[in-house]
Formats: C-alpha cells, structure tokens, sequence
C-alpha cells in the first residue's frame, strides 16, 4: 500500500503600517501528492548546509537538489531559510532552467537575505541521462583486463558473457548499468549537456593477450537538467542555509 | 518605515518517524538592510475562463532590480485536486506547480517576469508582490 502522511503548511502574512489599514493574509494546506488527495510522503528532513570558502574570488555555486534525483511534474515542495544575522548576507537561489540568465547555464529566482525564508512549489524537471553500450567480443582469456571510469576488472575467464557480468556487477561513480548477454548497457547517474562528446570505444582501455574488445555503440547524448537547485553565498565566511524538501 | 512579518507554520505528525513541526518567522526588509519593505501591490485575485499561456503576473519592468529583495505570494485558490498552476520565470524557466490550495512565497530580484500557465477553464489564483522602492 501506497504510504502517505499529513503534512500541513501555514503562511500568515501580517502589517500595521505597510498599508493605510492593517494587513493580514493567510493561507494553509495540506501537501497532497500532484492531482490526488494523498499526501506527499518523502522528505529529505530538516536539514543545514554551511558554505564556507578559502576567499571571496572562489565562492562558487552548491548544488542543493538535482531533478533527477526526484519525480517531475509532482508537487514537490521546498523550504529555505538563510540562517545568517548580518543583514548584508545573503544566498542567492538559481534553477538551471531552459536557458539562463546569470553565469551561463542558470536562471537566479531572487536573493534569500538574512532571515529571509521561501517556500515554493518545485517541478524537479530532469534532464536526459547519457547512455551507450558497451559489447565485450572477440577472443578474451583469463587475466585480461577492462578499465572505464576508474573501475578495472580482471577477467576470471575466456567467457564473453561472464566478463560483462563482472563490468555489471561494478559499481561505476558515473554511470548505472545492465546487462544482457556480453552488451552493458550504462546510463548515467546524471544527466549533463556533453555537447557533441558522447562515451567512445577509446574511453574505455582493454589490455587482452587476444583480440578482446569492448566496441561503444548506440550512445545516446545528454541534455542538462532543468530544475537544479543551486545555491550561492553572497561571502566566503561561513553562511548557513536551513532546508527540507517534502517530495513525490 | 514599513514593519511586515511573513510566518510559515509546517508540521506533520508522520511524514517523517517522528513528530515535526517548525515555526519560522521573517521580517520583510530591503536588501542588506534593517529597513522594512516599502511597497506592496495588494493581492490580485483572478479566475481565467480559459487556460493560460505564460501569463505576465508580475511583470519585472516595474521593480528596481538585482540588489533587491522583494517578495512574490501565488495561491492556486482553485478547489479539486488537479487543476494546477505551473509558475514560471520568464523564459521557460519552470518554478514548479501549485495544485488546488498551494501557495508559494519566494524571492524575486526582478529581472525576469512570473508567469502562469494553466491547462484548465475557471481556474483561480491570487498574487501580489511586496516590495522595495529603490535599490539598496
């Protein structure tokens, strides 16, 4: 049975003087799953991320959640607060998008300053994940060895099968695989624009006493993700941002 | 000087193995500064008989932007569960979707216009943008 939980959410928006007359806003509801009435059952949990950086010219960007890594087209929701007390501090929150508008690749949605807190809706549009297979053929023996993405396996025997089997069985940092007969099939744990460079035959390093070989076929390229979370710290000192994301 | 506090209330007795709950509590201020929020649009309310495509809620051209820390509310006042509001940054930048009920309270540096898009007849929502008047 599908779990679901209760999870519910208030905003409560109040001013004496922003207006001629006191203003107050409310709004509550409870965090269904997209187009049902059950609830969002997943959580990352409550969390802090602290940044900190050597000097202000190698502050970068953190990626605090990845599209792929959730459902799309949910109703995922997240929460961040800037935990900083110095009113000058600040984080600024990117989505990767379609396009960008700052820094090449993403799009800013505003500056979170001290004490500042958002919650929104989030669309956690992945992207497209590379692939390609890899087919172990020819003449391979005892002791030859395979080597992609850091990963080398020395082959128990001659079988071609049995040598993808043990490709298979690896656990790449890069990539996830399959395997049917001697032809694995990896797709990567990300998806990333690679440009035009798709995983080739001569990214892969075969030493045999044969002809073994590990021919690439059907690659498919990447495309980069559109919902990326990133975030940035406004100083190199220590900031902290406090999140939950309640998922699909 | 302005003084605006926007709460969030969150709380679940299972969505994680034990109960949670959590309060937290901002006051509106322009950016790098102790000085309130100065402006506000007032809350829009509007049902579109048909559905909507990148429809301008808030447009960038009438804020000051960059060093800035104004503030955008939507709510999808809708009722059902699946008529959804996908917000968007102008340009195809997907922000996520408000089904029935959802709201969302986010920063906005005024660079980019909000936009809405809708795939059903009579949907509902309500906006509004708190704001500062000049750049800090």
């Amino acid at each position: 049975m599908a779990r679901t939980a209760t999870t519910t959410v208030s905003f409560s928006l109040s001013s004496s003087d922003l207006t001629s007359s006191a203003l107050n806003i409310s709004a509550s509801q409870q965090l269904k799953k997209a187009g049902s009435k059950l609830g969002l059952s997943q959580t990352t949990g409550l969390a802090i991320k602290t940044t900190s950086y050597a000097s202000a010219p190698v502050i970068d960007s953190t990626v605090l959640f990845r599209g792929d890594d959730y459902t799309a087209d949910g109703a995922n929701k997240i929460y961040l607060k800037n935990l900083s007390t110095i009113d000058s501090e600040y984080f600024t929150v990117y989505l990767t998008g379609s396009g960008g508008t700052d820094g090449g690749g993403v799009t800013e949605l505003g500056r979170l300053y001290a004490g500042d807190w958002t919650f929104f809706p989030w669309n956690a549009t992945g992207g497209t994940k590379e692939t390609f297979i890899a087919t172990i053929a020819n003449t391979w023996a005892a002791g030859d060895t395979w080597e992609f993405d850091g990963i080398e396996i020395t082959a128990a025997d001659s079988t071609v099968a049995n040598i993808a089997t043990l490709i298979d069985e690896c656990q790449f940092p890069n990539w996830v695989t399959s395997r049917s007969t001697a032809a694995v099939t990896f797709v990567a744990r990300y998806a990333q624009d690679a440009g035009t460079v798709a995983t080739a035959t001569a990214d892969i390093t075969v030493v045999t006493a044969g002809d073994g070989d590990s021919v690439v076929s059907s690659s498919t390229l990447g495309t980069k993700s559109l919902s990326d979370i990133y975030i940035k710290p406004s100083v190199h000192t220590e900031m902290s941002l406090e999140h939950i994301l309640i998922h699909e | 000087m302005a003084t605006t506090t926007a709460t969030l209330i969150l709380s679940s007795a299972d969505v994680t193995g034990h109960n949670f709950s959590m309060t937290q509590t901002a006051t509106l201020t322009k950016a790098a500064s102790s000085t309130g929020l100065d402006e506000f649009t007032g809350i829009t309310s509007r049902k579109y008989p048909t559905a909507q495509t990148d429809t301008v809620v808030v447009a960038d051209s009438i804020y000051v932007d960059t060093t800035v820390a104004h503030k955008v509310y939507i709510r999808n006042t809708s009722t059902g569960n699946s008529d959804y509001i996908l917000v968007e940054l102008e340009g195809d930048v997907i922000i996520g979707r408000l089904y029935p009920g959802d709201w969302m309270f986010i920063p906005y540096g005024g660079t980019l216009d909000v936009q809405v898009t809708t795939v059903a007849t009579n949907v509902s929502i309500e906006y509004g943008v708190f704001s500062q008047s000049t750049v800090s």
